[in-house]
């Protein structure tokens, strides 16, 4: 996609390169997670603008609290996409964002942005893509409240009129199909 | 181990994943997590689907945020102790500034609580002023009149011991039989005094007042006219006259007559 050389490292050498607050591990933390940390943004905020203001929210509070991160407890990515939803998660929650006409319908943006961004996927997980659309519509659908919108299985459950039940199975069988598939 | 298998059928670890608990059920999971190793991998294998689930959806940000986002991250070879140095007194300034204000406004504030308190103070004290300065007026003035009652009855006293005045009484005719006085005489010193205290006669309206007279050698001699007020103690001055046989009263229209209306003689008593 781009002329520039990514920078790439393993996963240890960028901890270590991270910790060192070195410029390498800087920049190899930017090329590596880049992509995939303002995809998660974009998906839950849909406003190009606002995604890159945030996704260099979300870099500096990797950045400055990388102390916090644990490699014994969990991955690495799980913990920076964790922070990349809560900082868009929390930007959806506040009142100029809501106040925004850009928040309506979610089915409808989460289309969109599928249809809009189709293209611009990284080809590495094109075939993922494919796979994903195994996925059951209605376990999808409540996997993305949760996952990209923040919301609760409480609040999913009354956001789509269901049982709560209902809604904490679709999430497992949502996980479950993932991993078949990944695996 | 089967419950383990309904503990991860529950679907909590997936919750726990997307962070959907709360703060008690985490340790619960985390808990559980450090007891049992299978769970630990069982958690690895929902974090790798959901990480791969969140990789599906990358998009490529625009090539011009990478140096942002990269020059916005302090590195260890730059300026970072620099920077710190020269943030820290404006952070320091500022909080200067920000304590100062605050304390300027607590101290306004206290100061407008002292001077209202104090204000209401004053006014208090100037109102217990006034009442005091009132019932000291009251105080004085009642004193001057007892004085002054006290003056008369200390100068009709002074008349009644001096053997220098007769006292003569003067008792009421059939026109006033009620009627009665004292009339205190001192032919050397040419005195004549009224004593208000044993006055008794009939009230008079405001065209009239009494005139009290002097027969001498058979004629009434003018003595000055007076009123009859019974809120008063003492004796009054009359004119002089160096002698007589005997006094009289007459009621005269105010201010008095030259000559008495002798039908309207109310009292009479020689000496």
């Amino acid at each position: 996609m781009s002329r520039r050389n990514k920078i790439s490292l393993a996963e240890p050498e960028l901890i270590k390169a991270i910790r060192d607050r070195e410029k390498l591990g800087a920049e190899a933390l930017y090329d590596m997670y880049s992509s995939s940390l303002y995809g998660v943004i974009y998906r839950t905020i849909q406003d190009e603008e606002l995604a890159e203001d945030l996704l260099q929210e979300t870099f500096v509070k990797i950045w400055n609290s990388f102390s916090q991160f644990d490699e014994t407890k969990g991955r690495l990515f799980t913990w920076m996409i964790n922070i990349a939803r809560n900082v868009a998660i929390d930007k959806t929650r506040s009142k100029d964002y809501r106040n925004t006409a850009r928040n309506q319908d979610i089915e409808n943006s989460v289309n969109l942005v599928d249809a809009e961004r189709n293209t611009t996927l990284n080809p590495e997980t094109l075939g993922v893509k494919d796979m994903v659309e195994n996925l059951k519509p209605e376990s999808k659908a409540v996997l993305d409240l949760v996952y990209f919108k923040g919301y609760t299985h409480v609040e999913a459950a009354e956001e789509l009129g269901l049982p709560l039940g209902t809604v904490k199975t679709r999430i497992r069988i949502a996980i479950s199909t993932l991993r078949k598939l990944f695996n | 181990m089967k419950d383990l298998k309904a503990y991860i059928e529950s679907g909590v670890l997936e919750l726990y994943v997307l962070g959907d608990l709360t703060q008690s059920e985490r340790q619960e999971v985390e808990l559980m997590l450090a007891r049992h190793p299978e769970l630990k991998a069982e958690l690895t294998e929902i974090e790798k689907a959901l990480d791969l689930y969140a990789e599906k959806h990358a998009i490529a940000p625009a090539e011009k945020l990478r140096d942002r986002v990269i020059d916005s991250l302090v590195l260890a070879d730059e300026p970072r102790v620099f920077e710190e140095e020269t943030r820290e007194p404006v952070i320091k300034q500022s909080n200067f500034y920000k304590y100062g204000f605050a304390a300027s406004v607590a101290l306004l504030l206290l100061s407008i609580i002292v001077i209202i308190n104090l204000r209401s103070q004053l006014q208090e004290s100037n109102q217990r002023i006034a009442s005091l300065e009132l019932s000291n007026q009251k105080f004085s003035s009642r004193v001057n009149h007892i004085e002054n009652s006290l003056s008369s009855v200390t100068e009709a006293l002074e008349i009644y011991q001096n053997p220098a005045f007769k006292k003569v009484r003067l008792v009421g005719t059939p026109k006033a039989p009620e009627a009665s006085m004292v009339v205190a005489f001192n032919p050397a010193e040419k005195e004549v005094m009224i004593d208000l205290a044993s006055l008794k006669m009939p009230a008079t309206d405001q065209q009239h007042q009494y005139q009290l007279w002097a027969l001498v050698d058979g004629k009434p001699v003018d003595l000055g006219v007076f009123d009859t007020k019974t809120d008063t103690t003492g004796m009054i001055r009359m004119k002089a006259v160096n002698e007589a046989q005997a006094f009289a009263v007459t009621l005269e229209p105010r201010g008095g007559s030259i000559a008495p209306t002798l039908e309207q003689m109310m009292a009479m008593g020689s000496i």
